[in-house]
């Protein structure tokens, strides 16, 4: 029998059949309407080149992580399931869930799995649990696996999760969240844009799109800023987006991905790079600059400087966005203090990133220098990414799907029929 | 030089009118709306549409419907077989709404719950244990070191500042 395993994030739904390495598709979890149609989209045509997003207005069946549109969310899966050329009333399902889950949520995920769907079984598993799974296989020999238990921070589209994991099973008096993840920093970049230069509000998939490629963490945001502020060529963060016009790019695009890669020289490049070459480099740069400089009327475009670290700079910083929120670093340090002392030199130890807003460059760079001055000395601190955040979660549930003994955890259709939802979710502790 | 806003209230205003309702005026003055403004914003960074200004909530269940005629065909003809009230009907429609997050977790009732098991809100990590906030213009971006007197909101030079009050002063809503 197929385990079909979804790991129903609020940004995306990643789906596919447990035992895979990689699932089979990973489409955005909303329906996007454009204003030249009656009709939303749904699923791979959303990420088509060819479709025309532009003004698109957006329907998510999540909102801050949690389940409020069943039935938008029904269709959404009824789609999944038709194109993933699967029959619910044959296989099992893995289903992804937030942590402390509301019992409505609960209560609506079971109908549609076992009602609306006819999944014979179902097994809820939460992010955290999956991830530690998976890095454990991963590295037998790890501190992680050996222990049994890590800090896994997961910094996803809805918020942002501290969650420590001990045996296998969440620590939940452990877990601490920040309401803030990857919607709210695209909304804030949207923001910024918007109000500086064009106006996209409307625009999520572009604002998006800009955060992914040109948004990065600062490891030093009071240099960097002196940096943004400098001219011309000198100004090595400003880089230029290109709008789609319709005609010519249905998509936008960097307009130059070196320029969008210079900011690396301020790290990493400055010391280790001849400055000849650096010259020569340079007055070969300004003479391309210049032509470049001139505005060309035919394109749609504006540039950005400082907010390209300034909006992912909100997760180390929710306060200065006028949250009252405690930033990332201190968000671990309070997840782990409130676990037993015996464990708390082993989480710091055993930090695990993930999800799609860890993906910024320099992420863990920043997160380890906030997080040191905070810890006491004689603990050591680790830090390792995954090597997919946003697959990593789906992969620890295609691993525990295709365990042995993964039958025998599920809930069956004949036991959620005779118990209800209520008693069924015991089985899960959760 | 620009005063901190704590100061604000002590000032001694000009006379000259300005073009805000009055109403507006005595809502803006009290500290408490300017922490209402915030989180207003803080709320519309998790809207989906924030461009739009109303959401149509029932305008795709029929869109979503269309995808097999014989459901809604079959559908439609159950219902003419049941009468049903006005009152039930408004029920059906009442449960079929989606509804926001707040609405269901204040439904969930957290709060009545022992001290020790954790929840949703007791997850959350709680205020900063530094309160010291950087402020960035709101204009450039760069750091701020002044405070608009009318509403608060930072900016760092007096470009900033023209371009602040004919831009975004007292206007809330982004």
């Amino acid at each position: 029998m197929t385990v079909i395993v979804l790991d129903n994030g609020g940004g995306q739904i990643k789906a596919g059949i447990g035992g895979d390495r990689d699932p089979l598709t990973i489409i955005p979890n909303c329906t996007a309407r454009p204003i030249s149609s009656k009709k939303p989209l749904i699923g791979p045509s959303l990420l088509s080149p060819l479709t025309d997003l532009t003004s698109a207005t957006l329907r998510r069946p999540i909102d801050r992580g949690y389940l409020i549109n069943p039935d938008l969310q029904s269709t959404i899966w009824a789609h999944l399931f038709s194109t993933l050329h699967v029959t619910p009333s044959l296989s099992s399902l893995l289903l992804t869930e937030p942590l402390f889950n509301l019992p409505s949520a609960q209560r609506s995920f079971d109908e549609l799995v076992f009602e609306e769907f006819g999944f014979r079984r179902l097994y809820v598993a939460n992010a955290a649990e999956l991830v530690h799974l998976y890095e454990a296989s991963r590295k037998p020999y790890g501190v992680v696996s050996k222990r049994e238990c890590s800090l896994v921070v997961d910094c996803g589209f809805s918020f942002t999760h501290c969650v420590p994991v001990f045996q296998n099973f969440v620590v939940n008096y452990g877990v601490k969240r920040m309401d803030l993840g990857g919607k709210a920093l695209s909304n804030y970049l949207k923001e910024l844009i918007s109000y500086r230069s064009v106006n996209v509000m409307d625009e999520s998939f572009l604002v998006d799109h800009v955060k992914e490629k040109l948004c990065f963490v600062s490891l030093d945001v009071q240099r960097d800023l002196i940096v943004a502020r400098k001219r011309g060529y000198d100004n090595i963060f400003k880089c230029t987006y290109v709008l789609p016009d319709g005609v010519t790019y249905t998509k936008g695009f960097v307009k130059d991905p070196a320029e969008a890669d210079r900011y690396l020289t301020l790290y990493d490049g400055a010391t280790g790079r001849h400055t000849e070459e650096m010259e020569t480099d340079q007055q070969e740069h300004e003479e391309k600059h210049e032509n470049k400089n001139k505005i060309d009327l035919t394109k749609n475009e504006f540039s950005l400087t400082n907010e390209r670290f300034l909006v992912p700079e909100m997760i180390f910083r929710p306060a200065d966005l006028g949250m009252n929120q405690a930033g990332l670093a201190e968000c671990i340090v309070r997840a782990v203090n409130s676990c037993h002392p015996y464990l708390q030199p082993v989480l710091y130890e055993s930090i695990i990133l993930t999800g799609g807003s860890t993906l910024f460059p320099r992420f863990a760079e920043r997160l380890e220098r906030e997080l040191r001055p905070l810890v006491p000395d004689n603990y050591q601190v680790k830090i390792s990414t995954q090597e997919d955040p946003i697959l990593g979660v789906w992969r620890g549930g295609s691993l525990l799907a295709s365990s042995p003994d993964f039958e025998t955890m599920c809930v069956t259709k004949a036991e959620y029929e005779e118990l209800g939802s209520f008693r069924c979710r015991k089985r899960f502790f959760h | 030089m620009m005063d901190e806003d704590t100061s604000n209230s002590v000032r001694r205003m000009s006379t000259r009118t300005r073009r805000v309702a009055p109403k507006m005026v005595a809502a803006l003055a009290s500290n408490d709306n300017r922490t209402q403004a915030v989180l207003a914003r803080l709320e519309a960074l998790e809207n989906d549409n924030p461009g739009l200004e109303t959401v149509q909530v029932n305008d795709d269940s029929d869109a979503s419907l269309d995808d097999d005629d014989e459901q809604v065909f079959q559908k439609k003809q159950s219902k003419s077989t049941k009468r049903k009230t006005r009152q039930a009907k408004a029920l059906e429609n009442a449960k079929k709404a989606p509804r926001t997050f707040h609405e269901l977790l204040h439904e969930a009732n957290l709060e009545s719950l022992p001290r020790h098991v954790p929840t949703y809100l007791r997850a959350a990590v709680g205020p900063p244990s530094s309160v010291a906030r950087r402020h960035f213009c709101t204009v450039c971006g760069f750091s701020s070191n002044y405070t608009c007197v009318r509403c608060g909101t930072r900016f760092c030079s007096t470009r900033c500042q023209n371009i602040h009050n004919d831009t975004r002063c007292l206007k809330f809503v982004a």
